[in-house]
């Protein structure tokens, strides 16, 4: 044997203590490397500090937001009937139930195989800004005493329910657990009925809709519906029946190649002259599902971009173990084209949200309608600032929780992500 | 051997690409039942697509081909049975990335053969142990090795009970080191009596466990022999430059 003449094998030794430098030392190194480095980071700096002194002197010393203040309910949901909003609060309740309790779930049954992808820090930062945002927001506001009293008993649930759920969720039992996730649309059709009434309890017409409610009512009636859209048209595009695939091609085309706001007017005209006198959606309606042939369209090109990205090894390994197209799809192909295609189809749902203000221009009084309502009142005169800044907070608000949720699905997801 | 029942039966197979290139050039091939067929041929002489139309993942203009006496014909009920009865292991493996290796085995058998699941779980596990890799059932394809990999294929066919196992390549795509142990499992299946047809240019495998060596050409066989014939005595000038350059 040659073994004794080589050379033996070296142990491993422990890694070095890495290089820590300290803060001045990496604060040097970022900004000050170079003199020019050093220049264009005091510039930027003080730019920065201008900008942040400046809206800051704005907001908190010229700045009157009584017009926010005065116009909470509107902004919230327009002109639903006061009496009726009981519905809503009821609504908004059930939801922070079901939040609180998902969320608590989620952390108590951390998947096996992904265990190390959880950071308890995220959990607390969540939690404190939650409950600042629940205590401060509805004081800065001026609500009166009974609501504010109300949004901090919703906010004390959905803690208390995570709070629950996340130590004694290992006492469900599995088999239950499987169906929980059906809660979720279980609680959007029963929040529909509560908006709109139905099922004995008394109609709310969609025209007194208004506000926040509004928008969010038709962004995700959109989303929800256009994702099936997006994916039997992207199916559909790919497919080998010429007919089928024309039409596709032809649907996608035709509303990608017009702007959403045209297509907004053509639906209010178009609808009512296709369909029979009475048959035509509301007005409301009729908006609802142009967004959601808009989404469609936009969403069949993204899941056509993943669709395209799995190996065509994947399809042929699945038929020769005998699946039949639909089952290789369901069960291979579409699991993995749909993760691929998932960070395009959240931008597409943002951008979706934000479109919905094009609603106002049509006459409906979503967030935007509403705060031109709000700014044309000879009271609230020229307080345009404040009203749009809130706007864009409240939109930036929901797209930040969309981004962060596809995030965390995409984390979840992700098989090569696994620690082990 | 001739008294064993034909698995598969090819006769003056051609095949046309869409884009008019002829592949398949007459070919006539028979593999009895429990025998070992090594395909070898240079790169682009039509391997691939010659097995690849045994379980119709490539369509045929003219010939026949019969797949353990049900003919390939464009009934699709015909086509789902045959696919079932193969088994097909690729050289780029196919693994289901998104499924653990355990899925991977089980997502057949319980979808298309409606079988119990705790049932195809426990037949699963035996066949990983039987490819050696039992404790790797609940990684992700993406955490093993290439080998480990590919003998997940072999157990994921293994799981359909297939009578006829399709290999194309299975070795290719492999570090040397890992080429052994993917041989191993084939040569088990070989002498379990598993009816076997492998497009592979291991010449060790194909002289110790093959049957009958065939080799393609431009589309077609130009010679079909036992193996120690094959390697010492080739009859045809394509044979002797095709061994000069793989030996
Ligand atoms: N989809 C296709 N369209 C047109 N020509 C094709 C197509 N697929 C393969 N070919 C051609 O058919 C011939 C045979 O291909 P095949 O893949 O069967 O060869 P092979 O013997 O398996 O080669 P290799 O050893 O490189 O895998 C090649 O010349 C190839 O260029
Ligand atoms: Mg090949």
């Amino acid at each position: 044997m040659t073994t004794s003449s080589s050379p033996p094998l070296l142990p491993p030794r422990p890694a070095p203590p890495s290089a820590r430098r300290s803060w001045r030392g990496a604060l040097r190194q970022e900004l000050f490397a170079t003199p020019l480095d050093g220049v264009i980071s005091v510039l930027l700096l003080a730019a920065l500090l201008a900008a942040g002194v400046g809206f800051w002197h704005w907001a908190f010393r010229q700045a009157q937001w009584a017009v926010i203040q005065a116009n909470t309910t509107l902004f919230a949901v327009g002109r639903y009937p006061l009496l009726q909003q009981w519905r809503l609060w009821l609504l908004v309740t059930l939801a922070g139930a079901t939040i609180g309790a998902s969320w608590g779930l989620l952390r108590s049954h951390p998947r096996a195989d992904r265990s190390g992808t959880l950071w308890p820090i995220n959990d607390l930062v969540a939690i404190a800004v939650l409950a600042f945002v629940a205590a401060w927001l509805p004081v800065a506001l001026k609500l009166p005493v009974p609501l504010q009293l109300r949004w901090w008993a919703i906010t004390a649930l959905l803690l208390v329910l995570r709070g629950v759920s996340g130590q004694w969720g290992q006492l469900v039992p599995r088999r239950l657990l499987r169906f929980l996730p059906l809660l979720w649309p279980a609680l959007y059709l029963f929040g529909m009925v509560l908006i709109a009434g139905g099922l004995g309890v008394p109609r709310v017409p969609p025209s007194e809709w208004g506000g926040l409610l509004l928008t969010l009512l038709m962004a995700s009636f959109a989303i929800l519906l256009s994702f099936p859209i997006g994916i039997v048209v992207a199916l559909g595009r790919r497919s080998t029946l010429p007919l089928l695939r024309w039409s596709s091609v032809l649907y996608i085309e035709f509303i990608r190649g017009a702007p959403l706001i045209t297509l907004l007017f053509l639906g209010q005209n178009i609808l009512g002259y296709m369909l029979p006198g009475g048959w035509a959606p509301d007005r409301v309606w009729r908006a609802a599902w142009v967004l959601t042939f808009f989404c469609g369209a936009y969403l069949a090109e993204a899941v056509r971009a993943g669709l395209a990205a799995v190996p065509v090894g994947q399809l042929e390994a699945a038929r020769s173990l005998g699946l039949s197209v639909p089952q290789a799809l369901r069960h291979v192909v579409l699991p993995q084209a749909l993760r691929i295609a998932l960070p395009a189809t959240v931008g597409q749902f943002i951008s979706l949200l934000q479109d919905t203000t094009l609603l106002s221009l049509i006459g409906l009084l979503d967030l935007l309608g509403t705060a031109r309502t709000v700014m044309a009142n000879p009271e609230f005169l020229g307080k345009n600032a404040e009203v749009y800044l809130t706007l864009a907070v409240l939109f930036w608000c929901c797209c930040a929780a969309l981004g962060l949720g596809s995030r965390a699905l995409e984390r979840r997801l992700d098989p090569s992500h696994s620690p082990t | 051997m001739t008294a064993s029942p034909l698995m598969i039966e090819a006769r003056g197979v051609q095949k046309w690409y869409p884009n008019g290139f002829h592949a398949l050039r007459g070919v006539d091939l028979s593999v009895s039942r429990g025998e070992v067929v090594v395909i070898m041929g240079p790169s682009g002489s039509g391997k691939s697509t010659f097995i690849r139309t045994f379980n119709a993942l490539e369509d045929f203009q003219e010939g026949t081909i019969t797949i353990d006496g049900i003919a390939l014909s464009n009934d699709l009920r015909n086509i789902d049975a045959i696919r079932c009865d193969t088994g097909m292991v690729f050289q780029q493996f196919n693994l289901f990335p998104h499924l653990t290796v355990l899925e991977n085995l089980t997502l057949a058998p319980v979808a298309v053969r409606k079988r119990r699941r705790a049932e195809v779980e426990a037949q699963a596990l035996g066949l990983l142990e039987r490819v050696g890799i039992a404790e790797q059932a609940g990684k992700y394809p993406g955490q093993l090795s290439g080998g480990q990999q590919q003998r997940v294929a072999i157990a994921r066919s293994l799981c359909m009970e297939p009578r006829i196992l399709l290999f194309d390549e299975p070795t290719s795509a492999l570090d040397p080191e890992m080429v052994g142990e993917v041989l191993e499992v084939m040569r088990a299946l070989a002498a379990d009596g598993m009816t076997m047809v492998v497009v592979t240019h291991e010449m060790g495998f194909a002289r110790e466990v093959a049957h009958r060596v065939v080799l393609m050409s431009e589309g077609q066989i130009v010679e079909e022999a036992a193996p120690t014939t094959f390697f010492t005595n080739p009859q045809h000038e394509r044979s002797r430059q095709f061994l000069a350059q793989i030996l």
